[in-house]
């Protein structure tokens, strides 16, 4: 920690916007690989879906990415190194790291994507289909579920290891922060386009819930951890617009909100909250995990 | 053998020759103003101009690699009070927080034990900045980069000697090699000891790894704006990549609990139904 230390300068509507994507796309993938895993074939609602949803989103961030660099079209040094165009990786480095398992992660959701695309027979090109099918989908959900985790997390382990005050003193927590919060949002958007693509068994909406349950416990311990840890320099996110998105949007509409209407349901016996209501809920789950992703990274440049 | 820097700071006289040295060698424009209206007088002021000091550049930049900093302790009677006066630039240390967070390989420690940055590799992704404790590394604008002493790289490659240091004309910024320069530096110090001035230290030997350009100060660290202990942040990063992996089993774990157990359950459902 050294209040010396330059801040980066990172645009919320490139890197802010990029941590929010990451997280979704990651998020949906590894709980749709889980439930591929794990589900026995109950889930292939849950996992269609959420591969539908990885590598979409996943496109939306490399502009997002090579628009915050001073030099964007030089964004390939990032893989080659620039002198010797042999591929260039710094394992002390998060963002060197991140890169290559962005590579890693964006093959196996372009993967998972087409895998779905054959299955539901939106694809119908004969020789390719054979030639996907050789590697079971599962080897490519397993890569990529950890290459997810990966993704999600790597964003906030990037801030933590850096000298600013906010992001030093709240080490090692962020990083753990932003994989549950990509948990609970990456759901969310599972839910919403589900939701949308008519697909809503009962069972598999009370799971969401139950899910969400137990993320969202989670992510207020580790709010709570990391504005203790932040000490002195927590003032950050007690003054200004950062402030409300903080406290009002990440924490109050996109945490404490969803949670209580979500235990408010279950204590009441209903499994299931109304329809508009947990639409209206999944909203603010991914409103909230923006929100915390533009404040803890806006907050810890002041 | 590495080479560096012994800036004895009890004997810069805060001529600025080295500032200007390096602007000269280095290329380096004026920096750029950064006008923002004044909340009181209405008026646009280049908040970065500092105009309330000897120190007339406030902070390391893209194109201010050297920074003459001046700490002006004085009562408002102005009986007494003090001058400290120390020129600053990038300490290439041995464990460098900007070598260790570069994507690209940009940062790059030479046979010499400099830290340069090559401008031709590096994208501009800022990442450098906040990794680095000392707040050297800054991002220019002009050339959407960073920039940062190179402790004049083709200069000590080609047997000269830094751009400040040669500029230098009190021998307060003494360029050599550095277990040369930490004899000099030792005994300087036991000297300025031995003349009862109790707070005389040395920054430099064991902070990152060592800094090749290291200081001798007359106060604390703190008082000469530089952090009492600083950091590397990557040696946290096997705790921060433990915590966040704790963090993936936890979410893991409750999808597993969610989807799983209810899964079983409602099996339990079907059976009574049937």
């Amino acid at each position: 920690m050294s209040p010396a230390a330059h801040a980066p300068g990172w645009e919320w509507f490139y890197i802010g916007l990029y941590f929010f994507f990451a997280g979704v796309s990651a998020g949906a993938y590894f709980i749709g690989s889980l439930a591929e895993f794990f589900g026995g074939g109950r889930h292939r609602g849950i996992s269609r879906t959420a591969f539908y949803i990885a590598f979409p989103t996943l496109l939306l961030t490399p502009p997002l990415l090579v628009g915050d660099l001073g030099q964007p079209l030089r964004f390939w040094h990032l893989l080659f190194h620039a002198r010797s165009g042999f591929p260039y990786i710094n394992l002390s480095s998060p963002m060197s790291v991140g890169s290559w398992a962005l590579v890693l992660y964006g093959a196996m959701a372009f993967l998972s994507f087409l895998d779905n695309l054959v299955v539901e027979g939106k694809i119908e090109f004969a020789p390719f289909a054979k030639a996907y099918s050789l590697v079971p989908r599962k080897v490519y959900a397993a890569v990529g579920s950890v290459a997810g985790f990966f993704i999600a997390g790597y964003t906030g382990v990037l801030l933590n290891v850096t000298s600013r005050p906010l992001w030093a003193l709240t080490d090692p927590l962020v990083g753990a922060l932003f994989v549950v919060s990509a948990g609970s949002t990456g759901a969310a958007a599972i839910y919403l386009v589900m939701k949308w693509r008519q697909i809503h068994p009962a069972p598999e909406l009370e799971e969401f819930e139950r899910f969400d349950r137990i993320v969202k416990v989670i992510e207020i311990a580790l709010v709570v951890a990391i504005v203790v840890a932040a000490g002195k320099y927590a003032g950050v996110l007690f003054r200004g617009t950062y402030a409300v998105m903080f406290w009002v949007g990440a924490v109050l509409l996109g945490t404490l909100v969803p949670l209580a209407s979500n235990l408010y349901a279950h204590r009441r016996g209903h499994h299931l909250r109304s329809e508009p209501a947990a639409g209206l809920m999944a909203y603010l789950v991914l409103l909230g995990g923006l929100l915390l992703r533009i404040s803890l990274l806006q907050a810890g440049q002041l | 053998m590495p080479k560096g820097m012994f800036v004895d700071t009890t004997i810069c006289i805060g001529c600025k020759a080295c500032q200007v040295a390096c602007k000269q060698w280095n290329v380096l424009p004026g920096e750029p103003a950064d006008f923002r209206t004044d909340p009181v007088e209405k008026i646009p002021v280049a908040v970065n101009f500092t105009g309330d000091s000897y120190d007339n550049t406030a902070d390391l930049t893209g194109t201010n690699w050297r920074r003459v900093r001046f700490i002006e302790q004085f009562p408002e009677n102005r009986a007494g009070g003090r001058w400290l006066i120390s020129s600053d630039s990038c300490k290439h240390c041995n464990d460098a927080g900007c070598l260790n967070a570069c994507p690209t390989g940009a940062l790059v420690r030479t046979d010499l034990g400099n830290v340069a940055l090559r401008q031709d590799v590096c994208i501009g992704c800022k990442y450098c900045l906040p990794s680095c404790p000392y707040g050297v590394v800054a991002f220019s604008h002009e050339t959407g980069t960073a920039r940062k002493c190179t402790l004049c790289d083709e200069r000590i490659h080609n047997g000269l000697g830094t751009a400040c240091a040669k500029a230098c004309p009190t021998g307060s910024i003494a360029f050599g090699e550095v277990a040369e320069l930490k004899k000099k530096a030792d005994a300087r110090l036991a000297k300025l000891k031995s003349l009862g001035r109790g707070k005389a230290n040395i920054y430099g030997y064991k902070e990152a790894g060592g800094l090749n350009v290291f200081y001798l100060f007359d106060d604390r660290p703190s008082v000469y704006g530089q952090p009492e202990s600083p950091e590397v942040p990557q040696r946290r990063l096997p705790m921060t990549s433990a915590v966040t992996i704790a963090g993936a089993v936890a979410v893991g774990v409750a999808a597993l609990v969610a989807f799983r157990e209810r899964g079983q359950s409602d099996r339990g459902g079907e059976e009574v139904e049937k």
